[in-house]
């Protein structure tokens, strides 16, 4: 092999390892400090147990408000040609870029008791801040832009002629997405949903600021760290950390085994 | 039957125009052209994926202008197959039948036996060669029975063994289903061997429409002449030499550079003069039938086959034909001197 090609695999092999370690290493280093004999303790603690299952949940309820209200718009950012098409897709990244506690000040404003949208909402039986709805908000905020721009590509990767075929073999344009465009999208979309999901997982600054009560786990880890230090906040944070890498982890296997 | 009436489209900055077209029952036609002249969007229109701006489009006698895709009993072949790669070979020909039952099956099985993909209707569409996967397209398309089969390009990625085998087992298909087909193709070969009309496009537009016989015979313009392979087209003018007779045409004398020929004309001015290379008599001395000889050198002797085509320079360049018996027979090697002899009827002004 000439010398410059394997001074350039040599190069590469040590900047992506660098990258390797500063991802791996402050996780197991964590795991190391923590013990396993926490993790046990952790799962002991209820105050634990009921912040991660409220985590999940939220963040579970949060990407499926995002495929709901976010696949229809991700389909039109694909394949439809509208005015208004560039800033809509600026708008739908819009909160990417807004640091989070930002994006919770901004929520609560706009859903807090005394604007119009959060005191109409109030009135009718649903409180938004410092209820779980709240949280699942913040989530839905932070989360849905990885979801739409995960689908969009999804559904850009089929090629529209495949809808017009079906459509001469009989389909009406919904039958032709469902049985067509939604199939060949959908390992796009399973894996847009998951990095929604694990993003909302992982929120803290907006839900802090709209819900701290009830706390979901990376709020709860907070509270202990600020109460009582590193021991206090390392056994919730391994096992907020071992259970979203497991849901993480087992979805992915499920979605190779289906593609095998 | 396919008919379009003054059908206008816009698709994006592309605009198909004034077209006007009939395919009767059970025809086959061919819209031949270049890439960009709009065949493609010809036959998105007739299937209903893009609606005219202005016009009417009839197919089976019913007015479906306004119809959807969904509803206009229409196949559809593209060039690059387009499979539902997520469905095996039976789910995909199954696709427009409507759910499994027995008669679908059986449909199905029919459909696979005629164009000989049986034996593959379990497998996943990866696993399948061109050749196959265009076959089971041309079965998923003819399945629902539908009166009106349009293909874009079918046999363009095709070596020519298999496009060969595909265009009989089509020629039989359409014969069996007694269905009207429309096929675009870039190759007026293509339409002499399959087609019962052709229409040939530029720009958005027919330039001309018939039997591909009295098309390539008769081509309207100088880009119909070249098109349809007429060999030799060359731009000059004609002057008359002598007067109309009663059906107005009149002898006249064809130049284009330092090239002379006496024609048949009927009308005077810049126009273009098509030498089918059949028709261009080769020899080693001048014929004494014919009122045009022309001394031409040898360039280039392509043999394909039976037929050699002869590139010669008579101050253009021209090409003309004989066969290989008899371009063997006069010896012909590049740098000889011959002449070549033509009819001033033959020769063709557009």
């Amino acid at each position: 092999m000439p010398p410059r090609a394997t001074a350039t695999r040599l190069l590469i092999a040590g900047t992506s390892a660098l990258l390797m370690l500063f991802i791996v290493g402050p996780l197991l280093r964590l795991v190391l400090e923590a013990g396993p004999m926490s993790l046990g303790r952790a799962f002991a603690d209820g105050e634990v147990r009921a912040s991660i299952l409220l985590t999940l949940g939220c963040a579970t309820a949060a990407t499926l408000l995002g495929l709901l209200l976010g696949l229809p718009l991700a389909w039109a950012l694909a394949r439809r040609h509208f005015p208004g098409k560039r800033l809509v897709q600026g708008l739908v990244d819009l909160p990417v870029v807004v640091p989070h506690p930002v994006a919770g000040i901004a929520l609560l404003l706009f859903l807090g008791r005394r604007s119009a949208l959060g005191g109409t909402l109030a009135e009718l039986g649903l409180e938004i801040v410092n209820h779980v709805p709240g949280i699942v908000a913040a989530m839905a905020f932070v989360s849905i832009p990885i979801l739409v721009s995960g689908a969009r590509e999804a559904f850009l990767g089929v090629d529209p002629r495949l809808e017009k075929v079906a459509r001469t073999l009989g389909d009406a344009p919904m039958t032709a997405f469902r049985r067509v465009t939604l199939p060949l999208a959908r390992r796009g979309i399973i894996a847009a949903s998951l990095l929604a999901w694990a993003r909302a997982v992982s929120e803290f600054g907006a839900v802090v600021i709209l819900t701290y009560n009830p706390k979901v786990a990376s709020v709860l880890i907070f509270d202990r760290f600020t109460t009582d230090g590193l021991p206090g906040a390392l056994p919730a944070a391994l096992a907020l950390l071992l259970v979203a890498l497991g849901v993480f982890l087992v979805v992915r296997l499920l979605q190779r085994g289906e593609g095998r | 039957m396919i008919r379009l009436e003054l059908v206008t489209v816009r698709a994006g900055a592309f605009t198909l125009r004034d077209i006007s077209i009939e395919v009767p029952a059970g025809g086959y036609a061919l819209l031949i052209g270049p890439t960009g002249a709009g065949k493609t969007t010809l036959l998105e229109t007739i299937a209903g994926h893009q609606a005219p701006l202005t016009g009417r489009v009839w197919l089976h006698g019913e007015e479906v202008t306004a119809l959807p895709p969904e509803r206009r009993a229409v196949g559809f072949v593209y060039q690059d197959h387009l499979l539902f790669p997520h469905l095996s070979v039976a789910e995909n020909i199954g696709y427009g039948l409507g759910g499994r039952t027995t008669d679908n099956e059986r449909r199905t099985l029919e459909l696979a036996e005629l164009l000989g993909i049986a034996h593959l209707l379990g497998r996943e569409i990866a696993r399948l060669s061109g050749g196959e996967r265009q076959r089971v397209a041309l079965a998923r398309a003819l399945a629902p029975r539908p009166s009106v089969l349009l293909l874009d390009e079918p046999f363009a990625s095709l070596d020519p063994a298999t496009r060969n085998g595909l265009r009989r087992s089509l020629l039989e298909l359409q014969r069996r289903e007694r269905v009207t087909i429309l096929q675009v193709s870039h190759d007026f070969d293509e339409a002499l061997r399959l087609g019962d009309l052709v229409a040939v496009m530029a720009d958005g537009g027919i330039l001309q429409q018939g039997p591909p016989e009295e098309v390539f015979r008769r081509p309207n313009s100088a880009f119909v002449a070249q098109f349809t392979g007429a060999g030799n087209v060359l731009a000059g003018e004609v002057s008359a030499l002598g007067v109309a007779e009663e059906d107005g045409r009149f002898l006249a004398r064809f130049t284009s550079g330092p090239l002379a020929l006496d024609v048949v004309a009927e009308r005077t001015g810049p126009c273009h003069a098509v030498l089918r290379p059949e028709d261009l008599l080769v020899s080693r001395e001048p014929l004494p039938a014919g009122r045009n000889h022309l001394t031409a050198t040898i360039e280039r002797l392509e043999r394909v086959g039976p037929v050699t085509y002869i590139h010669c320079d008579v101050g253009r360049p021209v090409v003309a034909t004989v066969t290989t018996q008899g371009a063997e027979g006069m010896a012909l090697t590049p740098g000889d001197r011959v002449s070549l002899t033509i009819k001033a009827t033959a020769v063709l002004l557009v």
